[in-house]
């Protein structure tokens, strides 16, 4: 068929190269089209389900049947979305095409078996985990994961987002690490291992009988309850450290800073390492002692006290 | 790592210590030992390494055997772990691998450094602008804590807490370069079509 174009030019009957290609960029088109699904497949009551998404959003819930059901609003440069069943494990991939992981983004709702255990990454994606009861790991590079956890280990990684953990008071063992994100956890019982490089790590209301808490500039802020026999680790370079034990503690007490202060509203008052140089300690023992507090900062300051 | 592997680890590093000290006299280089002991561990199969990841969890296990010198520094009252070379054996500079003054980490770990900096930055190419310059101010933040705790320590080298928070601030610099790495490229590589 003849025309005219726009641009006043005739138009030429497409050849079979042409038409080639116009068969190509369709597909392509058809690729990289808005779509929404909505699919389900049977699922183990305790299987595991893998879920990755480069952007975007990943939204988990846990819910009473052996389904997993995934609701997606698929971006623009999506390529497939990759739903399988193998064994007892699901897997959930938004799979992007070479060269389009920029500008791409993908909304997953995901119901999941609650005894299912979860592995969900993301690069900018945030992560949004309830009611799943099995383990969890989780990590985004610049997305936020928030989370509830119910007794089972729980593992979160960030680089730029923010770390939610909510704890339900039932034992379990928590690694939370980010780099510039705040971490954030209450209501966990049990273990918890916060890192941080700038982001502030703030444990409170929780009860452990182990926590180890590193940061190099971001403020640490551990208002918790630490078993007997439990054992705190902080360390800072730069950030200050604010520790209130909720109820009654027992430990040795080993706290040092190279430059930073150190006030405390139990124990004895801290002292000068040296005469001549900077750094203030503080070594002392409450209760029986059966605990261990280990403070290490370098020019963070220390405020410590007990309810 | 569980507890059991570290509690494992702890003791594999007192035992790497122990050889250690006497090791590094002569050269102040603190690696050739730590990678020595740490070489016989992998040998007794204790530990399972996999891929490109091998070189840098050897790279944090190994400066992590470092830790051995406090630990020694602390318990050995006669006979100091950490030895005292003359002042001015080596050229200071505050930078990676320097251990304040009198040692350093020794151009392996500078190897396996520069080797995780330049897989760490093909990786930040994949990612956005925002999450690159987060990724360099928090490295800046960590190196400048390195040198910081670095140019303290050649003031005082016997101070433990010193010590201690340069090896974890070097385990911190090995460990971010790892995890963006691995973090971003997992994604991206099941992703890719």
């Amino acid at each position: 068929m003849h025309g005219r174009r726009e641009d006043g030019t005739d138009m030429k009957r497409p050849t079979m190269r042409t038409l080639t290609l116009t068969v190509f960029c369709l597909c392509a088109a058809g690729a990289l089209a808005d779509e929404e699904i909505d699919r389900t497949l049977d699922a183990d009551a305790k299987g595991t389900v893998t879920i990755s998404n480069t952007a975007g959003m990943i939204d988990v819930q846990g819910w009473s049947r052996n389904e997993v059901n995934v609701i997606g609003d698929i971006g623009r440069g999506v390529e497939e979305l990759f739903f399988e069943r193998n064994g007892d494990d699901i897997t959930i991939q938004v799979k992007v095409s070479r060269g389009h992981h920029r500008g791409v983004s993908t909304d997953l709702e995901v119901r999941v078996p609650q005894g299912s255990s979860l592995k969900v990454s993301g690069v900018s994606a945030d992560i949004e985990v309830k009611d799943v009861l099995g383990t969890q790991q989780l990590s985004s590079v610049s997305g936020d994961v928030v989370s509830e956890a119910a007794g089972a280990d729980v593992e979160i990684e960030t680089v730029s987002g923010d770390v939610e953990l909510q704890g339900d008071d039932q034992e379990m063992v928590a690694e939370l690490s980010s780099v510039s994100g705040d971490v954030e956890a209450q209501n966990l019982v049990g273990e918890v291992t916060a890192n941080s490089v700038s982001g502030d790590v703030y444990l409170i209301e929780s009860t452990f009988n182990r926590a180890r808490i590193h940061t190099t500039s971001g403020e640490i802020v551990f208002h918790a309850r630490l078993l007997d026999s439990g054992r705190l680790s902080v360390e800072t370079i730069n950030g200050d450290v604010d520790v209130v034990f909720e109820d009654d503690v027992s430990a040795r007490f080993d706290i040092e800073s190279f430059n930073g202060r150190i006030d405390n509203c139990f124990g004895p008052e801290p002292v000068r390492t040296s005469q001549y140089a900077p750094g203030t300690e503080l070594k002392f023992t409450e209760g029986s002692g059966s605990g261990r507090v280990s403070i290490k900062t370098l020019n963070g300051d220390l405020q410590m006290c007990n309810d | 790592m569980n507890e059991m592997n570290e509690n494992e680890f702890d003791d594999k590093l007192m035992q790497a210590a122990a050889g250690l000290a006497k090791e590094v006299r002569p050269e102040n280089d603190l690696w050739p030992g730590i990678e020595a002991s740490i070489t016989s561990s992998q040998g007794e199969g204790g530990w399972q390494w996999r891929g490109m990841f091998a070189q840098a969890a050897a790279v944090i296990l190994l400066v992590g055997g470092s830790s051995g010198l406090t630990y020694l520094a602390v318990h050995e009252d006669r006979n100091p772990a950490v030895p005292v070379a003359p002042v001015g054996a080596l050229e200071f500079r505050p930078v990676s691998g320097s251990f304040g003054s009198h040692y350093n980490l020794g151009p392996d770990f500078q190897d396996a450094r520069d080797d995780l900096e330049s897989k760490l930055q093909e990786e930040l190419a994949n990612l956005s602008p925002e999450t690159r310059a987060e990724v360099d101010k928090n490295m800046t933040a960590i190196r400048n804590a390195i040198i910081e705790i670095n140019k303290a320590l050649a003031e005082e080298p016997d101070n433990v807490l010193l010590q201690d928070l340069l090896l974890s601030s070097y385990r911190k610099e090995l460990a971010l370069m790892t995890r963006v790495d691995g973090m971003a490229s997992s994604v991206m590589r099941r992703n890719d079509i």
